[in-house]
């Protein structure tokens, strides 16, 4: 991993970690009070245990704490490509199902796809800054959804959120990880801020 | 003729109607146009246009491009824009757009006398948009989860056109929809922004003309946040009485933002708010502790909040909440002082105590009663007594004395410290000098000069000074290391306070010392009604009362008097305004003034009514004066006039009214030697039948006074003859009143009268009275006679001969004898008279004594005897007439001898001197 040399990309870099930060945990806090909405506006049950679904990535991960920085922004810039797509899709089904009716829902869920767009786009930029462009996303893209029930659907969407959620808190650590002083060390997350 | 111009005409209606249907077929086939076609133009810019004719047009009516003529409205374009660039087409130019108009029109000259449009175009002319400038955005939250933010920008110049605006903005790798003012042209509002992720923001204006953008602004929505204020802000009292907790809700997730507040407060009723440390509430919180607060006070607090950074903008303040700090025990005693009346009783005082009660930080909480305690510092051992009181005074009657009155103030946590108010028996100590006042910022200040004793606090007591109402004293404390203050009071203007500063000392008090003042002055309400006390010729006094103190609105600083006549100048006096009296001098006598006064305060005077007086003519003791010395003379002259006629009576008698001896009446012609004496005689001469005569005092009696003569009647006549001569005439007839108003005063004196007589160029003839004394030769004795008749030369010669006679010759009106030692007395005037009527005949004068016989005063007592007397008499006078010479008996005027008394007939008789005449 190569890092960064010149002051204003240190500034920048860093710059980017902490609003990063500050947008995953506004990302998680949307996201829970739009799970909340989703459940009740969907007829869940917020107790419902959904298995994985598939295409939704996972933000548990072995051995975390030995990734490399790059690693890590290449995982979680995977990650939210594959939401940005789901929450499109979720959007987009949302909309078919209920129109305009339901607005703040469609909004709730139009929001935290801007701010999981807004968070790859982060990602995407520190990728820069590590001297490593980002990946293309047609490698990325998640595979086609499959022809679900709408009641699956929902439970789908459930997943995805409470996935999303995960990651929102993954991502946290991962960036703080990366804004410490010595990117690319391995040792653990000094930060105790939670978001 | 007339059949040529109805060809003419003819001819002229065939071309038109031929050209209207081409323009009329124009509508589908015009037979020119413009290019451009309806441009937008920039103002100000050049224009060039085109007019291109049509070929048929050309071939149908002869038509070229050099009888082109262009038009603006009505107005014909000059000809030196047009440029014919060949048959077909002719351009116009114009270098300024700002002279173009609507419609620009091509026309032309059909036959060079008919003017056709041939097409026209509609020019639009305005300006490019402007670059938009100062573009700044705020999100704005309205909702906990709603943040739209708000961009506005200054759009430029008006452009005239159809200009639209656009706010652009986009991620970098993700393009928005353009935000669209609506009604609007410098604002738009996003409706939901991304935070933490930079946001590109630039405005475009476009119109026909042209396109401009704005500067682009990159940000993160989050760094422009201004976020709602907190709310459910609650007010909680805690243990301590000078804390309250605050609490609240924030409507921002912390996730979004870390906040920071202001707290601020203000006591309830007051309009200046406090703020808490902004240090101490920088970090995020929902509650905080507000420290420092009074006991038992109602506060109203407010909070806002911001991104915790400081980048961004402050909420607003939130609603405001009030709380109330628990109760603590009162935090000073009330001041206290004291009203002492000792007019009830020598012996014993009535003390007034008031208080003032504690201001509301001061009490602390709700003040349940007043403990007051009275000690006797003189004696010792007397309890102290103590009161219960729920109001601010308290009065007691005590005996004379000094007293410490202690005071405590109780709530319900507890009691105030005590104050303390000594009561000495007398003010003995230092007062205060010096002490004055100053209206100032609309407060009276009092200061003072304080003594030299170290003072505990001073009391200045005030009170307002009216005719209508008492003196309600108002106090306050001031501590003793000051030495001014203002009053804390309602302090009214244009009214008199009498303001009193007391010293209070450890160990007694001093006296107070007053000042009356004013916090503003005004001019008198009205003036001095001025009136005489005292007018005189050139003076005059006047007097007036002094205003009121409720009409004097200020110190009465000077009066003036202002007095002139009807029609005189107005003259001013200044008088000392504690004057009530002035003397107005120098005044024109019996003169008409007006006399007005004016009372000056300091800021101006008032008049008060008019009055008038008018002066007197004369002076005080004018008139005794001018009456005085006007009397005196007169009286001085009468008095100079009486003494010189007396002296001159003689004389003037004799000028006046001289007296002529009747010849028929006289008192020789009734006496007869051989008349017998027919009358008895009086009584008297009976008591003497000597006949001896030693005084004689003639009596000239009225013959109008009826009345009898009684002895004590006749009494003043003794005086009058001791006094004078024995020999008294009494002017007869007209003489009688010339000089002398009574005729008594016509006795002669024999002195001067004589003498003066002998001035006289005049004889009279005289009634010659003889009184011979038994064998003594008779004195001839000259009388004068009554008679006005003038005296024959003969009488007047023999009267002359006539020298001095005997002594005792006789008056023969009234006889009073006097016996013993009057005799000699009585004699000598006679004698005397004697000498000097002889000088006289010396002289050549005549000398007379005058001795008149008012017959008709006679009465019928003496009547008898006088006239026997007189005709005794007479033969002595005649005997005496010198010479013989024939005297002429006067005849008795008034007095006519009755016929059988009195002879008619006139028997002249020559009379030896010195011969008797026997009766």
């Amino acid at each position: 991993m190569a890092a960064a040399d010149s002051p204003s990309a240190a500034l920048r870099r860093r710059d980017l970690c902490s609003r990063g930060i500050r947008l995953a945990g506004k990302m998680r806090s949307d996201v829970i009070d739009l799970l909340d909405t989703y459940v009740e506006r969907q007829g869940l049950d917020a107790s419902a245990s959904v298995a994985a679904v598939e295409g939704v990535p996972v933000a548990a991960v072995e051995r975390w704490d030995e990734q490399t920085g790059t690693q890590r922004l290449l995982e979680n810039l995977a990650a939210y490509r594959a939401f940005r797509v789901l929450l499109a899709q979720m959007l987009e089904e949302h909309r078919e199902q209920l129109g305009e009716a339901d607005t703040a829902l469609g909004r709730a869920l139009a929001a935290v796809l801007l701010q999981v767009s807004a968070f790859a786009y982060h990602l995407e930029e520190l990728l820069q800054l590590e001297s490593r462009g980002p990946p293309s996303e047609e490698g990325s893209v998640p595979p086609p959804v499959p022809h679900l029930g709408l009641f699956e659907r929902k439970l789908r969407g459930l997943g995805v959120l409470r996935e999303l959620a995960q990651w929102a808190i993954r991502s946290t650590r991962d960036l703080r990880q990366l804004a410490k002083p010595s990117p690319g060390s391995s040792s653990a997350p000094g930060w105790t801020e939670s978001p | 003729m007339f059949s040529g111009w109805n060809w003419v005409a003819h001819g002229l209606c065939l071309l038109l109607n031929f050209c209207s249907l081409k323009v009329s077929g124009g509508l589908v086939q015009s037979c020119g146009h413009i290019i451009p076609e309806s441009p937008v133009l920039a103002l100000g810019s050049n224009f060039t246009a085109l007019c291109i004719l049509n070929e048929s047009c050309l071939d149908f009516g002869n038509i070229y491009a050099n009888q082109i003529i262009w038009k603006i409205k009505n107005k014909v374009v000059p000809k030196e824009q047009y440029r014919e660039i060949n048959r077909t087409v002719s351009s116009v130019t114009f270098n300024d757009t700002s002279s173009l108009a609507t419609p620009l029109t091509c026309n032309i000259l059909a036959d060079g006398q008919i003017e056709q449009n041939i097409y026209g175009i509609a020019v639009t002319i305005g300006l490019p948009p402007e670059k938009p400038r100062n573009l700044s955005c705020i999100v704005h939250q309205v909702s906990k989860l709603t943040y739209p933010m708000t961009c506005t920008w200054n759009p430029g110049r008006h452009t005239f056109l159809d200009t639209r605006f656009r706010l652009k903005y986009r991620w970098p790798q993700d393009e928005f929809p353009d935000c669209i003012p609506k009604d609007v042209n410098n604002s738009c509002t996003i409706t939901d922004v991304q935070f933490f992720v930079n946001l590109e923001v630039w405005v475009e204006a476009a119109n026909a003309l042209g396109k401009a953008e704005s500067d682009r602004l990159v940000l993160d929505p989050i760094e422009i946040v201004k976020p709602l204020p907190p709310h459910n802000l609650s007010v909680n009292s805690g243990i301590l009485p000078t804390v309250l907790k605050l609490s609240w809700e924030n409507l921002i997730s912390g996730a979004v933002m870390k906040l920071k507040f202001n707290i601020r407060y203000r006591t309830s009723g007051d309009t200046n708010w406090m703020q808490v440390p902004p240090e101490d509430t920088a970090s995020p919180r929902t509650s905080f502790s507000v420290q420092g607060l009074r006991p038992y006070t109602k506060y109203v607090f407010s909070i806002r909040c911001m991104k915790e950074d400081g980048v961004g903008y402050w909420s607003d303040w939130s609603e405001e909440k009030t709380g109330v700090t628990t109760e603590d025990k009162p935090s000073k005693g009330p001041p206290i002082w004291r009203i002492i009346d000792a007019s009830d009783s020598p012996a014993s005082w009535t003390v007034r105590l008031m208080w003032k009660a504690l201001e509301p930080f001061e009490a602390n909480g709700i003040i349940l009663r007043y403990e007051v305690t009275v000690r006797a510092k003189s004696s010792l051992s007397s309890p102290a007594e103590k009161y219960n009181v729920n109001t601010t005074n308290l009065t007691l009657k005590l005996p004379n004395g000094t007293y410490e009155v202690t005071l405590i103030a109780r709530n319900r946590v507890g009691a105030s410290p005590p104050s303390v108010l000594l009561i000495p028996a007398s003010n003995s100590k230092a007062p205060v000098k010096n002490v004055r006042t100053l209206p100032k910022d609309g407060k009276l200040w009092v200061g003072w000069t304080a003594p030299n004793s170290y003072v505990l606090k001073y009391v200045i007591e005030w009170c307002l000074v009216s005719n209508s109402s008492d003196c309600i004293i108002e106090w306050q404390n001031e501590p003793g290391n000051v030495q001014g203050t203002y009053l804390k009071g309602d302090i009214k203007p244009f009214k008199c306070y009498l303001i009193t500063v007391y010293p209070l000392y450890a160990d007694g008090q001093g006296s107070g010392q007053s000042v009356k003042a004013y916090l503003q002055q005004d001019r008198p309400s009205k003036g001095p009604t001025v009136q005489t006390k005292k007018v005189g010729k050139a003076e005059a006094v006047l007097t007036w009362n002094h205003l009121t103190v409720d009409e004097q609105n200020g110190f009465i600083r000077s009066y003036t008097i202002f007095y002139k006549t009807v029609d005189g100048n107005e003259t001013a006096v200044t008088v000392d305004p504690s004057k009530t009296e002035y003397t107005l001098s120098s005044l024109t006598s019996d003169t008409l003034y007006t006399v007005r006064m004016m009372a000056y305060t300091d800021e101006g005077g008032r008049s008060g009514p008019d009055f008038t007086f008018t002066t007197q003519k004369f002076g005080k003791g004018e008139i005794e004066a001018i009456v005085v010395p006007v009397c005196l003379a007169f009286l001085l002259i009468v008095l100079l006039g009486v003494l010189f006629c007396f002296n001159k009576r003689d004389l003037i008698k004799k000028h006046i009214w001289p007296i002529v001896p009747d010849p028929s009446k006289s008192n020789i012609a009734q006496w007869s030697p051989q008349v017998p004496a027919k009358h008895n005689f009086s009584s008297k001469d009976q008591m003497y039948p000597e006949g001896s005569f030693t005084d004689v005092s003639v009596v000239e009696i009225e013959a109008d006074d009826k009345k009898s003569f009684s002895e004590q009647d006749l009494k003043p006549f003794d005086l009058l003859k001791k006094e004078k001569s024995t020999s008294e005439g009494h002017s007869s007839g007209i003489g009688g009143s010339s000089c002398m108003s009574s005729p008594r005063q016509s006795v002669s004196d024999s002195d001067e009268g004589e003498t003066t007589q002998n001035t006289s160029s005049t004889v009279q003839y005289s009634t010659v009275v003889l009184n011979g004394y038994r064998d003594q030769a008779p004195v001839q004795v000259f009388s004068r006679s009554e008679s006005t008749q003038p005296l024959l030369d003969s009488e007047e010669r023999s009267e002359d001969q006539a020298g001095g006679g005997d002594g005792t010759t006789q008056r023969q009106q009234y006889f009073k004898q006097n016996g013993g030692q009057d005799e000699t007395n009585t004699d000598r005037p006679c004698f005397e008279r004697t000498r000097q009527i002889t000088p006289t005949n010396e002289g050549g004068l005549v000398g007379f004594a005058q001795l008149q016989i008012s017959g008709h005063s006679l009465q019928p007592l003496g009547l008898g005897m006088e006239k026997n007397i007189q005709k005794a008499a007479l033969p002595d006078v005649l005997q005496t007439s010198i010479e013989g010479q024939t005297v002429r008996p006067e005849t008795v005027e008034g007095n006519p001898p009755s016929a059988d008394e009195m002879p008619k007939s006139y028997l002249p008789q020559t009379v030896r001197q010195g011969g008797y005449m026997p009766q």
